[in-house]
């Protein structure tokens, strides 16, 4: 399709012309601009009119007449007032030709023009130059009857402002008078209305039911989502509809009124480039929120373009987005095929309308996207069979940046879906990179193709790919135990270690992105975003005040720098960026830093999660959620967790939804609710199962939360079958990171059993894990337990236990939560006490009042028990108030004395009979 | 049925009706039915049968077994009254209005009639806006054409015909005929379940106007929307159920109703056209060709559905024949979607392809919802190795009805042409699963799945069973299934289906490679097994075979006389210690 063809001649595009004359000519404004800003300001008005991308139609009068009212202030008007009248008295194809001529004399460049004192040269290669060239061009080709059209057009166009002047010849063919046909349709709906309102009655009683009963929100949400579906489905071409989908705020909607396509051709796409925008716009917005972004509304709108601009094929790929984002299987294969069928994978990915040079068809990409889709869907299999064929088909076809993006994908494929399901398939299939056989494990040729992957985005220059590639990396390299590729035989040095310093490495290399898009960028998006966002603004009250008033135009203007710059940075860029730092905060969480993790999480949260996708930010959430439950107690988390489900209302329910069950059930552990600690684990252990797919890291969470509940039920000869279970299965998957954790279980286990010297070599085991792998927060609250170990084998011990625990000290209380540092100051305390030279000491000065002796032990008691209240971690604090009673015995300090134990004995009733009434469950 | 007499007063007073409404194309039909009855050999004239002859000759051919003329049981027909004219004497406006029309002046048609209030006259100016409507329509189409092939002219009298026409109705104050037009209003508004109720109304009141019941068909997308439309009995019923199982694909059902009406319009070139497409889509090409050879004796100007005679004339390389019919087609009507088709078949079979894409595209500019010519399109990119464009003419033959198979094939071929097996299974999957009992497609998926990329034999095996089972003509299924189970090491299967090959080559009488593959395989197998004198026998027939297998065979025999020879010595051996 050549470009010239592209550009119709519209209503809209005569009235913009009209504004154009109106800007270029100020002089024949009976009131002049009263200023100069004034004057820029209608500049800049028509420009985003001719850039923006908000809609995909071209605006009504009376929209413009709106917009104007705002932007000209006390010159609005008269704008209005010179646009409607000139516009309404073309009435005759002769009238659009001195039109149009009249045009061509605003253009700067003819010399026959006269130029008046005040004019404003158009500058013919300027944005709103062309525009006027394109237009008076597109006029000029127009045959004899599109002329009759355009101001058939025009008529109608008017019309709906100027009511009183209305031909009787147009109210005629418009056919506005069929009130039989609306009002038949309005009872219609208003039956349909009724229906479902009662529907919708029912639900919500169900819903409170239900709510009522437990927090199992799953059953209710999915029957809300039912219902929502039904209703839209039943209905999709009433625009009553709407108020059910209605809180979806992410999609913007175009004028929802013209919905029912008006069949009297006064409806018009915008131009070609502007759709695209919009389509752009729309497909990242989906890609941003996921499924909560409305299915059907978007739907009708892709409908309405596909009716308008049959041959823009780009609408088949937005189709394809929007039922991949609400899990349509069918829908989303059918578009993904009939749009590369079509487009033959040319048009709409770099922003390239098919030029006449049509043969070098790029049908990889196809490949490639099938790909992504059926990982999406989880079939790892389909999605590694299409994506070697995507490789194939790329070095046939020598499209190498196609090659380098899918051996990312395979990378991801293959990182994300985790060893168990992989192994089978790599070892099969033909292995893209090198045939290395099924000799080497999944992990080593993960980290090949990762290399080779990264070597090839290198040298292609893409510097997105190179970025994510990096991160990619880092996420090996923070999971991953490093180890020679090829080890001959037993005495091979096998050093397990996981490297930070690559993982850091790798981080600052993805960083260096920030620094290098800019050569990338094409400034044309941009310019249309910045329009976009521009005339959004107008609406916005604060905008249309501050035109009026000279004073304060300065202000808007900054508000415009700021828009644009904000804009500058491609949203793909700033979401590489933020997960780089979404990945720093996990990898602080693993290495034990608390304070790094939160900073990075805190980074994210604050300036990137206008760009990243909801499923991200929720997951960041959720991990600030889960450092305040572990630093400020159950009461702050539990009402961070509220506002964080009100906001990720409908997107990625389960990253929110695990965190809410693993927080209730720590908290049901500590409170000693047992039953409802098993009820939560089951729970979990519903969500991991395998209907949707298997997620390893849940299973593991599942199980390991199985464990511990048994543990705290004291069945301890089941707690540590399943841990030993849970062992096996981590091993088998090579997840030796895990594995740390489940051995300290296991000391944790012969602890609580009485068989401290079974326990011993777990947590040592577990010790020497953490020291591989880096992970210092665990190798503290190991040496910890150890050293608790080491106190319950006998007091002569105690000594030993108090240095592992004095070495384990700092770290424990520069990056541990509530509960860990609580017990290390306990077992700190209790190792004094059992020293016996410690303990002969005390009693020995027992009145000599030495109280700074006594002190040592004391503080941190009662720092350790006012933590553990927040926490209502009942058995530890009984403990706690237990062993300060004790010693304000000894001490002789009675009125001490007796409030330990009120304090004490309060603990025990509350451990003894656990109360079913909870005022935090309440406020879930 | 009613007897031939009462059909044909019936069909008479009927013409008559439906000239005077200016449904032309309706009486078209109904008079080239009432010409298609079998004239009594009493009032046998030459210049009555001038357009029956010929045809015994078909049904000697076809139909030995002559059907005797009993209905079903349990239909009993209601003829229904011929209708009664409600203006005896037409009025002069009327007179007026209909000599306009008949000119094409559709609006000056509906002018004159203004006034008028008689159902005819009313129905006749309602006729004439709609017609002056779509005659702008198409005018506009053209003028409108946008830069992404916008296309929404819209018929600009509709609005007001739905709600002067809904009046009527509501007021019971219409005709059959205003029905039908009511119909057609409400499809082209969209409203289908309305327009279905309404034509069913007018084709239950006047059943000979085969328009309406055209219309009716297209609205009956699916059978169960077919079964739930009660339709009074009236031998125009079996037409239009006739035609809708066409439609419908159901191929046989609609040859024994088409049969069944032969028996009364034995003569009716409609029927045995209609009796040729769905032979051709049983793939009964001889057929065709018999019953189109006599068709166009009788009618040789018809350029109605003659593309598919063209399509089998391709089919068996008739280049002659081909040539022949494109020249008469392309004298009598050049313009037709049906004679560029035909044309561009022709360029297609003398291998020149680009001229032969030109015409395609002509058909496809005169009509641009024509489904074949889209798919015959894309055939001949694909020859062209313009894979893309190709892709793209199929998409759209797609994109007008999914449900034909050949386009869905033809982009299954295209992908599969560029190396991307995997992805071309999806389309082989869509066409094999509305045409499930062809083997050719059959065959292409599992080639599809036998690629050295997917190798994924087990499913390969499985499309070629299922491509054994429908009648593979070319005997592909069978020995690629010998074959891949011989790859897998299950001789014993192997060994079954290549005994089913051979077993079908010797009842075809066909030899080749494929033959001496078999009976070596069937050799081996059976020596083996120890089997020997079935892989003697085998061996045998090897020996008249010349090249490498000879000599193999040869040794084979000889090593088993020896061996056999060596068994009975060994037995001595050991029962003398």
């Amino acid at each position: 399709m050549a470009a010239a063809s592209a550009f119709a001649i519209t209503p809209h595009k005569v009235s913009v012309c009209v504004l154009l004359q109106m800007y270029a000519l100020p002089t024949q404004a009976t009131p002049p601009f009263s200023s100069v800003s004034q004057h820029n300001r209608l500049g800049l008005y028509i420009l985003s009119l001719t850039k923006s991308y908000d809609d995909i139609l071209e605006p009504k009068l009376e929209d413009l007449i709106s917009q104007l009212r705002e932007i000209g202030g006390s010159l609005g008007p008269w704008l209005i007032d010179h646009l409607t009248s000139r516009v309404s008295s073309l009435s005759s194809p002769d009238d659009l030709f001195t039109f149009f001529s009249e045009m061509r004399g605003i253009l700067g460049g003819s010399d026959s023009v006269v130029i008046e004192d005040n004019q404003v040269i158009l500058d013919p290669n300027s944005i709103l130059g062309m525009f006027l060239r394109r237009c008076v061009l597109a006029f000029n080709v127009l045959s004899f009857e599109g002329v009759c059209h355009l101001l058939t057009n025009i008529g109608i166009y008017c019309k709906e402002v100027l009511s009183n002047c209305m031909p009787y010849e147009l109210h005629r063919l418009d056919g506005s008078s069929n009130d039989l046909e609306s009002l038949s349709e309005c009872e219609n709906m208003d039956l349909e209305n009724f229906v479902f309102g009662k529907v919708n009655e029912e639900i919500e009683e169900r819903k409170e039911a239900t709510e009522r009963v437990s927090f199992h929100l799953h059953a209710t949400q999915a029957i809300c989502g039912l219902v929502e579906d039904v209703e839209v489905v039943t209905d999709p071409r009433s625009k009553h509809h709407d108020k059910g989908t209605e809180d979806c705020p992410h999609v913007h909607r175009p004028g929802t009124e013209s919905q029912d396509v008006d069949p009297y051709g006064e409806v018009f796409l915008r131009t070609n480039w502007q759709v695209q925008g919009y389509l752009t716009e729309q497909a990242d917005a989906i890609e941003k929120h996921g499924g909560s972004v409305s299915f059907n509304t978007f739907e009708l709108i892709l409908r309405q373009i596909k009716k308008l601009a049959p041959e823009l094929h780009r609408v088949h790929y937005l189709h394809y987005l929007n039922s991949l984002y609400h899990d349509d299987y069918f829908a989303a294969v059918e578009n993904l095929h009939c749009y590369f069928d079509y487009s033959a994978g040319i048009e709409g990915f770099d922003f390239v309308p098919p030029s006449g040079s049509n043969n070098s068809a790029r049908y990889e990409i196809a490949l490639l996207c099938l790909g992504m889709m059926h990982f999406y869907f989880g079939h790892p299999k389909q999605a590694l069979l299409v994506l070697t064929e995507a490789v194939r088909i790329s070095q046939v076809q020598s499209n190498d940046s196609c090659l380098a993006y899918t051996l990312a994908a395979i990378c991801n494929l293959s990182s994300e879906i985790g060893s168990s399901i992989t192994a089978g398939i790599l070892g099969t299939s033909y292995s893209p990179v090198t045939s290395m056989g099924s000799s080497v494990s999944v992990a080593q040729q993960l980290f090949v193709l990762l290399k080779e992957s990264l070597k090839r985005a290198e040298s292609l220059k893409l510097k997105r790919l190179v970025a994510s590639n990096h991160l990619a990396m880092a996420k090996f390299d923070l999971m991953h135990v490093q180890r020679p590729l090829l080890s001959f035989g037993p005495k091979a040095s096998m050093r397990l270690k996981t490297c930070p310093v690559n993982v850091c490495k790798e981080l600052r290399l993805c960083s260096h992105l920030i620094s290098e898009f800019a050569s990338e960028t094409s400034t044309v998006a941009t310019d249309g975003a910045f329009s976009t966002a521009w005339l959004k603004n107008l609406t916005k009250p604060m905008g249309s005040l501050v035109l009026t008033q000279e004073n304060e135009s300065g202000e808007n203007f900054h508000a415009l720098q700021f828009c644009a710059q904000s804009s500058s940075i491609p949203r793909s860029v700033l979401q590489i960026l933020g997960s780089s730092y979404l990945l720093r905060a996990s990898a602080w969480e693993t290495y034990g830093s608390a304070p790094l993790a939160r900073i990075n999480a805190l980074v994210y949260a604050t300036c990137f999660t206008d760009s990243s996708s909801s499923s991200d930010t929720a997951l960041v959430h959720a991990k600030l959620i889960q450092h305040l439950a572990a630093f400020q107690g159950y009461k702050e988390a539990f009402s961070a967790l509220k506002v964080a489900e009100e906001r990720f209302l409908s997107v990625s329910r389960s990253v929110l939804l695990v965190l809410k069950l693993q927080l209730l059930h720590e908290r049901a552990l500590h409170r000693a609710h047992l039953k409802l600690a098993q009820q939560v684990c089951d729970e979990l252990g519903v969500l991991a199962s395998s209907v949707m797919g298997v997620d390893m890291e849940l299973k593991r969470e599942a199980s390991l939360r199985h464990a511990r509940t048994l543990l705290a039920a004291k069945q301890f000869s089941e707690a540590a079958a399943v841990a030993h279970s849970l062992f096996c299965m981590c091993y088998k998957f090579n997840m030796q990171v895990e594995n740390a954790t489940i051995l300290l279980l296991l000391a944790e286990i012969h602890k609580k059993s009485g068989n401290a010297v079974l326990g011993l070599p777990y947590a040592l085991a577990s010790l020497s894990f953490c020291q591989s792998f880096n992970l210092d927060l665990l190798k503290a609250s190991a040496t910890l337990t150890l050293a608790e170990l080491w106190l319950s084998l006998g007091s002569n011990h105690a000594k030993r236990a108090l240095t592992l625990i004095h070495g384990a000290l700092p770290m424990i209380l520069g990056h541990g939560g509530l509960e860990l540092r609580a017990r290390a100051r306990i077992a700190e305390s209790k190792c004094y006490l059992s020293d016996p030279s410690y303990s002969d000491f005390l009693c020995g000065f027992i009145f000599s009042l030495v109280f700074e002796d006594s002190e040592v032990v004391l503080d941190p008691l009662r720092q350790a028990s006012d933590e553990l209240q927040v926490l209502e971690y009942h058995e530890l604090a009984a403990e706690g108030f237990y062993l300060m009673a004790i010693i304000f015995d000894k001490l002789g300090k009675l009125e001490e004395r007796e409030e330990a134990a009120a304090s004490f004995k309060k603990h025990v009733m509350a451990l003894e009979n656990p109360q079913d009434e909870d005022p935090l469950l309440n406020l879930l | 049925m009613s007897s031939r007499e009462s059909c044909r007063s019936e069909l008479r007073t009927a013409i008559r009706q439906l000239n005077d409404r200016c449904l032309y194309s309706a009486s078209k039909w109904a008079a080239e039915q009432l010409v298609g009855i079998e004239q009594d050999p009493a009032k046998f004239t030459p210049s009555n049968t001038r357009f029956q002859r010929g045809s015994s000759s078909i049904r000697r051919r076809f139909h030995t077994n002559d059907v005797t003329s009993t209905p079903p049981a349990g239909v009993s027909y209601v003829s229904t009254p011929v209708m009664e004219e409600d203006e005896v004497v037409d009025g002069d406006f009327y007179l007026l209005a209909k000599s306009y029309f008949d000119c094409r002046e559709y609006r000056r048609a509906a002018h004159v009639l203004q006034d008028q209030t008689g159902k005819k006259a009313t129905f006749l100016r309602c006729y004439a806006l709609y017609l002056a409507g779509e005659k702008r329509k198409e005018e506009e189409m053209i003028e409108l054409e946008g830069p992404l092939g916008k296309s929404d002219a819209v018929n600009r009298e509709v609005a007001s015909l739905e709600r002067e026409l809904s009046i009527l109705r509501k007021n019971g104050i219409i005709d059959p005929f205003g029905l039908y037009l009511y119909g057609l209003v409400l499809i082209e508004k969209g409203n289908q379940n309305l327009a279905r109720t309404v034509l069913m109304e007018s084709v239950n009141s006047y059943p000979w106007n085969w328009s309406a019941w055209s219309e009716l068909q297209s609205l009956c997308t699916t059978i169960e929307i077919l079964n739930s439309l009660t339709l009074s009995n009236h031998w125009m019923k079996e037409f239009f159920l006739a035609s809708a199982y066409q439609e419908l694909r159901m191929h046989n059902e609609s040859l024994t109703k088409y049969e069944h009406l032969q028996n009364t319009f034995s003569f009716s070139n409609y029927i045995r056209a209609q009796i040729a497409k769905a032979q051709y889509c049983l793939r009964e090409f001889e057929q065709v060709e018999v019953i189109f050879e006599e068709l166009l004796r009788n009618d040789p100007y018809r350029v109605e559905d003659v593309d598919m005679y063209s399509n089998v004339l391709y089919a068996k390389e008739c280049f002659s024949a081909l040539s022949y019919l494109a020249h008469r087609v392309f004298m009598t009507d050049k313009y037709r979607p049906e004679s560029c088709c035909i044309i561009g078949n022709y360029y297609s079979l003398k291998g020149q392809h680009e001229k032969s894409v030109l015409y395609f595209r002509r058909a496809l500019k005169l009509n641009k919802n024509y489904l074949s010519a889209w798919t015959l399109m894309g055939h001949e990119y694909v020859e062209m190795k313009n894979t893309p464009a190709a892709i793209d003419a199929y998409r759209r033959a797609v994109d007008i009805n999914p449900r034909d198979y050949r386009a869905w094939y033809g982009l299954g071929q295209a992908y599969e042409m560029m190396g991307m097996p995997f992805y071309a299974l999806h389309y082989f999957k869509k066409s094999v699963f509305l045409q499930s009992n062809d083997s050719r497609l059959w065959i292409a998926m599992a080639q599809c799945y036998e690629t050295d990329q997917l190798h994924m034999l087990e499913e390969a095996i499985k499309c070629y069973r299922r491509a054994a089972s429908c009648n593979d003509r070319e005997a592909i299924a069978l020995h690629q299934l010998a074959k891949l189970h011989a790859e897998l090491g299950r001789s014993e299967e192997a060994a079954l289906y290549y005994k089913k090959d051979l077993e079908r080559m010797e009842a075809e009488e066909r030899e080749g490679p494929n033959m001496v593959e078999a009976l070596l395989f069937l050799a081996q197998h059976c020596r083996e097994q120890k089997r020997f004198e079935e892989a003697e026998v085998y061996c045998t027939r090897l020996l008249d075979y010349t090249g490498p297998e000879k000599e193999t065979a040869k040794s084979m025999l000889r090593g088993m006389r020896t061996a056999e020879s060596s068994f009975p010595l060994m037995d001595i051996e050991h029962f003398h210690p």
